[in-house]
C-alpha cells in the first residue's frame, strides 16, 4: 500500500473539516484535543482516514492527545505494513531560525543538570571529566597563544564552546561578540621552578579541575589550561562540563583544538546544523509513532527487567558526599589489542560487546548471582544529517541492558547472547535509557537510581570520527599519550567501567565511588576483569567457561540467602557476606499520612504541582514521580517555589520524601 | 401512616427501595411480573404486590392511587420522563424518581401539575446524579469554596437497558465532556483525559473523563465555587472506547452499540470486581485548620445504593422535610443527615470525611 506525498496536509484537511477550522491554521505538533476535538470526532476521523486514505487505524491508536505530525506517522507506518527492517527517522534536521533562541536539555543532560543540584545521592556541584597530557619539544614562547588562538577559532566553529545553560534547565548559545563568550585558556609558567614547586602545583591544578569543573551555568563549559615546564616540556589540561558535551565531543574537540593549534592557517569545514538544531529534530521525534512505539517496546519489558547488580557496599549511598571518583585503570598493549580485535571477529562479535560481557562476569561473580541490569553510555547519534558526527554537544543518552547469563555457556556463547540482546535493545533507542530509568523508578516506586552500575565503550568510536589522533601539535610541541591522567566525576554511578582507544592500544578504566566499596574487592574485580581481557587476546579465554553464581538473581535484601561473593576466595574476603548491597532500597522514611493537602502551604505546593505535572494533585501523600514528574521537573518545582514564597528547599531534601506533605515540612524545616 | 408506592420494584434498585422502606409503612411494590414482585413483597409481611406497567395509564393511575408517596426505580428515564410523576401527583402522592434528570423536572416543569403545589416531586434521587450533587455540600457547609473536584466511577454491570440509557443520555442538555466550570460559566476544553492516574478511594491506575454535567455545572452554581472539575471515572478506557464509537455514528440505530457497551462494562468487572467510589475534594477559600477537605464513599454496588437515596428521599417526605414543588433531590436533601444515614447502610462499605 502507498500512501500520497501529500499525506499530512490530507490528515490536515480531515481534521479542518472535522473541527471547523483552516487547514493552514493547523500546526504539525498541534493536538487534536488542542483544537478542540473530542473522543468522538477521533473516531469520525479514524474513519475518514480508512475512507479517503484506505488505511486502517486501530481505535487504540487514535487518542485524543495525538498530534497532526504524529498521526501522519502512524498513518504511514500502517500503510507501509509491519514496519520491519530499516526505518527511516521520521523528522528532518532544519536550521533554526535564531540560533541563539533557548533550547531545551537533553534526557541526560536533565540528569547531569539535576546532579548539580544535589538532586541524587552520589551527586557533585559539577559533572565533568578532567584530564592532563604531557607535551614535550615545546616552544614555550609561542605555545601559550597558539593555544589561546586555536581555542579562539574552536569557539567560533563550534556553537556548543559558547553555550550557557538556565537556572530553570534550558540552553542557549551565546553569539561571538558576546562577552565572556570565547573561553581564553589560563597559562601557568613553571619553566623556573624547582621539583618540588612543580609538583605542588601539578597536584593543586588537577585537585582544582577535578574537584570544581567547568560549569555552563556560570561561564563556558570548557577550561583549557598550560603548565609551561622546563626543558621545553609541558602539560596540557583539559576539563569539560558533561552538560556540555559528551564524550565523543571530547575527542572532536581534543583533535580540532591540536589541528588549529598545529595550523595557523587551518579552517575547519564549516559546520551546517548545530546541536540546538539536533535537539529540536529530537523534540519533534518525541511526537511521532516511531518514537512512541519504541516508548512501548521498552515499557512492555520494563517489569520484567531484573535488579543492578548486588555488589556488596561499606556504606549507604545516601550517606556519601563524595568528592572525587576512585580510578583504577590498565592498558592492553598494541599488538595484544590487535590480537583482540582479530579474535572477536573470527568469533563474529564487536569487541565492545565482548568487553560488556566480560564486565558482567567479573559483576555477577562479585555480586553473587548471573542477572542483572546495566547502563550503558551511548555516544551513538542519530544519524540526521552529515555534520552531526563533528559537531561539539551533549548528544549522549544511556541505554538500559539487561543481562542474564547461562552458567554453562563458554564465554564465546556468552558474548553472541549478550551481543544478540545488545543489538535488539539498541534497536529501540529513540527512547533513552533516562527516560525509561525514570519509568521503571516510577513502577519500582524508588528514587534511587535503577541502574547505578555502567558500561561505557567507546571502541570503534575512533574510526566512526575518521581521523587518527595527531601526535604533534606545532608550537605545542609532541603529545605523549603514555603520560595521560585522567578523572571523570558523573552522577547516580556508583561504578562505571570505561573502554577506550588510545594510540592503537586499548585502555580499560573502573571510576567508582571510593566510599561505596572495599578496596581490595574493587582491586580483586578489577584484576579479574583484566585478566578475562587479555585470555581473550591470547585466545583460551574464549572457550572457558568460567564459574558463574547459581541464583539468577540477588536473595532478599535481609540477607538471608544471598550468595558470597564468588570471585573473591573467602581469605581475601573480608567483608560481610549479609551486609547492604547496591539495589537494596534506602532506610523508610517517616511515613506520610495520606489526606487532601491541610493546610494553606501544601494546598500551594499542590497547586504548583498541578501547574508543572498537568494533572491532579489530591494528596499529600502521592509521590512527585508518581504522578508523572521527573528529576527536572523537580528541580523546576523547588525552583518555582522558592520564587513564590521567598523558601529555599535543597532539591535531594525534596527528593528524600517528594511528596507534597513532605515538602511542606522542608520549607518548614527552613524557615524555622 | 404513609403508604409507599414502588415502581420497579422487583428491579435491582427497586427491591434495596422495598427493603429500606419496609417497616416505615404499608409497601405497595409495583412490577411489569406479577410473579417477581409477589416473589419481593414475600419477604417483607404487609407488602403488597401489583402489576404495573408504565406504559398503561389506566393501570398507573389505579396503582398511584391509596399511595403517599410513589417512588419510581423503572427505566429507562429518557422514556419515562415525567409521565409517572404526573400520574403520581394527579392521585395527590408525593413523587421519587431513582433517576430522572434535568431533563425530566424540565418536562414536568412544561405544564405543571396544580398538585405541585402541596406535594412535591424529587428527581435524581440516586447516586449519580443524586449523591454526586449532593455530599460535596457537606464539604462546603463551614464556608465558601475556591475549587471542587468530583471523581465519581468504577466498575458495576451495565445492563442492555441502562446501555440504552448511557447512549441517550447525551447532548448539552445533560452536560458538556472536557468541560469545566470557572468563574460562574461553563469553560469547553478546559481539562484533558487522564488516563492511568491513582485517585484516592480507587483501586490502582483508573482513567478519568472530565465531563461537566449538568448536575455539577448547577452545583457549581449553587455552590459558588470559583472552579469546578467533574470527573467520571473507567478502570479501563474500554467503556469511553465502546461510548466514542456509539457517537461516531451518526446515522446506525443506537441499539446496534449496546452489546459493546455491556461487553466493555463485563470486561472492566473483570478487571476489578465490582466497586464504585465517589470522591470530592474541596479547596476552601479560607484555610480553617480541621475542616474538611476530602469525602470519600465506597459501595460495591453503584445501583443498590441508588435505591437507598430514593429510599431516604421518601422517608424525608414522609417526614415532611421536604417542601411542595419540583426538586432535583441534591437541592432539598439535607447533606449531613444523609451522609449519616449512609454511614449506616451495609451497601456503604466506607466513608472518609478528612
Amino acid at each position: 500500500m502507498t500512501v500520497p506525498p501529500t499525506l499530512e496536509s490530507d490528515l490536515a484537511a480531515i481534521w479542518a473539516e472535522l473541527l471547523d477550522l483552516d487547514p493552514a491554521s493547523i500546526a504539525p505538533d498541534a493536538t487534536f484535543l488542542r483544537l478542540g476535538g473530542d473522543s468522538v470526532l477521533a473516531v469520525r476521523m479514524s474513519a475518514l482516514v480508512r475512507r479517503r486514505l484506505a488505511v486502517e487505524l486501530a481505535l487504540a491508536d487514535v487518542t485524543v492527545e495525538i498530534s497532526l505530525a504524529a498521526l501522519t506517522d502512524l498513518v504511514r507506518d500502517r500503510a507501509s505494513g509491519d514496519g520491519a527492517g530499516a526505518r527511516a527517522l521520521p523528522v528532518e534536521i532544519v536550521r533554526r531560525p535564531d540560533p541563539s533562541a533557548p533550547f531545551p536539555l537533553m534526557p541526560l543532560q536533565q540528569g547531569y543538570f539535576v546532579g548539580q543540584h544535589d538532586g541524587w545521592e552520589l551527586s557533585y556541584a559539577s559533572a565533568h571529566f578532567y584530564g592532563d597530557l604531557a607535551l614535550s619539544r615545546m616552544d614555550a614562547d609561542e605555545a601559550a597563544e597558539t593555544l589561546a588562538d586555536a581555542l579562539h577559532r574552536l569557539a567560533l566553529h563550534q556553537p556548543t564552546l559558547r553555550a550557557r545553560i538556565t537556572p530553570e534547565g534550558e540552553q542557549y548559545v551565546l553569539p561571538p561578540d558576546a562577552p565572556g563568550a570565547i573561553p581564553g585558556p589560563r597559562v601557568l609558567d613553571l619553566r623556573d621552578a624547582a621539583d618540588a614547586e612543580i609538583a605542588a602545583a601539578l597536584a593543586a591544578t588537577r585537585a582544582e579541575m577535578s574537584t570544581s569543573g567547568p560549569n555552563p551555568l556560570t561561564g563556558p563549559g570548557v577550561d583549557v589550561r598550560l603548565t609551561l615546564l622546563p626543558g621545553g616540556r609541558g602539560r596540557l589540561h583539559t576539563a569539560m562540563s558533561l552538560i556540555a558535551m559528551d564524550g565523543w565531543s571530547a575527542t572532536v574537540l581534543n583533535r580540532e583544538l591540536l589541528t588549529l593549534a598545529t595550523d595557523w592557517n587551518a579552517v575547519p569545514a564549516p559546520l551546517e546544523v548545530d546541536f540546538g538544531d539536533y535537539v529540536a529534530a529530537i523534540e519533534r521525534l518525541r511526537h511521532t509513532g516511531a518514537w512512541q512505539a519504541d516508548r512501548d517496546w521498552w515499557h512492555d519489558r520494563l517489569d520484567a527487567f531484573p535488579p543492578p547488580p548486588a555488589l556488596p557496599l561499606l556504606a549507604d549511598p545516601r550517606d556519601v558526599a563524595p568528592d572525587l571518583m576512585d580510578t583504577r585503570d590498565a592498558r592492553l598493549a598494541a599488538d595484544r589489542w590487535t590480537a583482540l580485535k582479530r579474535r572477536c571477529a573470527e568469533h563474529d562479535v564487536t569487541p565492545s560487546a565482548a568487553m560488556l560481557t566480560a564486565f558482567a562476569v567479573v559483576l555477577a561473580r562479585w555480586a553473587g548471582h548471573r542477572a542483572m541490569l546495566l547502563n550503558t553510555l551511548q555516544l551513538n547519534r542519530l544519524p540526521l544529517h552529515p555534520d552531526i558526527h563533528r559537531t561539539i554537544g551533549a548528544f549522549a543518552a544511556t541505554m538500559l541492558v539487561p543481562v542474564d547469563l547461562d552458567g554453562a555457556a563458554a564465554f564465546s556463547d556468552l558474548v553472541r547472547a549478550q551481543q544478540r540482546t545488545f543489538t535488539e535493545h539498541a534497536a529501540h533507542n529513540l527512547v533513552t535509557g533516562v527516560e525509561v530509568s525514570r519509568e521503571l523508578a516510577r513502577r519500582r516506586g524508588t528514587v534511587r537510581p535503577v541502574a547505578p552500575i555502567v558500561f561505557q565503550s567507546t571502541l570503534g568510536m575512533d574510526a566512526a570520527i575518521g581521523q587518527r589522533q595527531a601526535t604533534a601539535a606545532g608550537p605545542l610541541g609532541e603529545l605523549d599519550f603514555g603520560d595521560f591522567y585522567h578523572q571523570l566525576r558523573t552522577p547516580q554511578v556508583a561504578l562505571e567501567a570505561r573502554f577506550w582507544e588510545m594510540n592503537d592500544e586499548m585502555a580499560v578504566a573502573f571510576s567508582l565511588v571510593g566510599e561505596l566499596f572495599d578496596p581490595s574487592e574493587v582491586d580483586y574485580a578489577f584484576a579479574e576483569l583484566v585478566e578475562l581481557i587479555g585470555a581473550l587476546a591470547d585466545g583460551y579465554g574464549w572457550d572457558r567457561v568460567l564459574p558463574l553464581p547459581d541464583a539468577a538473581r540477588p536473595g532478599p535484601a535481609d540477607g538471608h540467602g544471598r550468595d558470597r561473593a564468588l570471585a573473591l576466595p573467602d581469605a581475601a574476603y573480608p567483608g560481610p557476606a549479609e551486609g547492604l548491597r547496591v539495589g537494596d532500597e534506602p532506610r523508610a522514611e517517616a511515613a506520610v499520612a495520606p489526606g487532601p493537602p491541610r493546610d494553606e502551604l501544601e494546598q500551594r505546593i499542590a497547586a504548583l504541582w498541578e501547574d508543572l505535572l498537568d494533572a491532579p494533585v489530591l494528596d499529600r501523600a502521592e509521590t512527585f514521580f508518581a504522578l508523572g514528574g521527573d528529576s527536572l521537573l523537580a528541580v523546576r518545582a523547588v525552583a518555582r517555589l522558592a520564587k513564590e514564597t521567598g523558601r529555599a528547599v535543597g532539591v535531594r531534601r525534596f527528593l528524600d520524601v517528594p511528596t507534597v506533605a513532605g515538602l511542606a515540612d522542608a520549607v518548614r524545616e527552613g524557615t524555622a | 401512616m404513609t403508604r409507599f408506592g414502588v415502581l420497579g420494584g422487583s428491579g435491582t434498585v427497586g427491591r434495596v427501595v422495598v427493603d429500606r422502606l419496609a417497616g416505615a409503612g404499608p409497601l405497595r411494590v409495583g412490577g411489569r411480573d406479577a410473579g417477581r414482585a409477589a416473589e419481593v413483597c414475600a419477604s417483607h409481611p404487609g407488602a403488597e404486590p401489583v402489576r404495573a406497567d408504565l406504559a398503561d395509564a389506566a393501570g398507573l393511575a389505579a396503582f398511584c392511587a391509596g399511595c403517599d408517596v410513589v417512588v419510581n426505580c423503572a427505566g429507562p428515564s429518557y422514556r419515562v420522563l415525567d409521565r409517572v410523576a404526573r400520574a403520581a401527583l394527579a392521585a395527590g402522592a408525593h413523587y421519587v424518581d431513582a433517576a430522572g434528570d434535568v431533563v425530566a423536572l424540565d418536562a414536568l416543569a412544561d405544564g405543571p401539575p396544580a398538585r405541585l403545589a402541596d406535594r412535591a416531586a424529587v428527581f435524581s434521587a440516586g447516586l449519580m446524579p443524586g449523591l454526586s450533587g449532593l455530599l460535596p455540600r457537606v464539604l462546603a457547609a463551614a464556608g465558601p469554596l475556591a475549587r471542587l473536584d468530583v471523581y465519581v466511577g468504577g466498575a458495576a454491570a451495565i445492563g442492555p437497558l441502562s446501555a440504552v440509557d448511557a447512549l441517550l443520555t447525551r447532548g448539552p442538555r445533560f452536560g458538556t465532556a472536557l468541560a469545566a466550570w470557572r468563574g460562574g460559566a461553563v469553560v469547553p476544553n478546559a481539562l484533558r483525559p487522564l488516563r492511568s492516574v491513582a485517585l484516592p478511594g480507587f483501586r490502582g491506575r483508573v482513567h478519568a473523563w472530565p465531563f461537566l454535567s449538568a448536575e455539577a455545572a448547577g452545583l457549581a452554581a449553587a455552590l459558588g465555587v470559583d472552579e469546578l472539575r467533574n470527573h467520571t471515572v473507567y478502570v479501563t478506557e474500554e467503556i469511553p472506547r465502546a461510548l466514542a464509537a456509539a457517537w461516531a455514528d451518526e446515522e446506525g440505530p443506537v441499539d446496534a452499540h449496546v452489546p459493546a457497551v455491556v461487553a466493555a462494562a463485563d470486561a472492566d468487572l473483570a478487571a476489578t470486581g465490582p466497586y464504585y467510589t465517589l470522591l470530592f475534594q474541596a479547596v476552601p477559600r479560607e484555610h480553617v485548620p480541621g475542616r474538611p477537605r476530602r469525602l470519600v464513599l465506597r459501595t460495591p454496588d453503584s445501583y443498590a445504593l441508588s435505591g437507598v437515596v430514593a429510599a431516604l428521599t421518601a422517608r424525608a417526605l414522609a417526614d415532611g422535610a421536604i417542601p411542595p414543588g419540583a426538586h432535583l433531590a441534591a437541592d432539598v436533601l439535607d447533606p449531613a443527615a444523609t451522609l449519616a444515614a449512609l454511614r449506616g447502610d451495609p451497601l456503604v462499605t466506607g466513608v472518609e470525611l478528612t
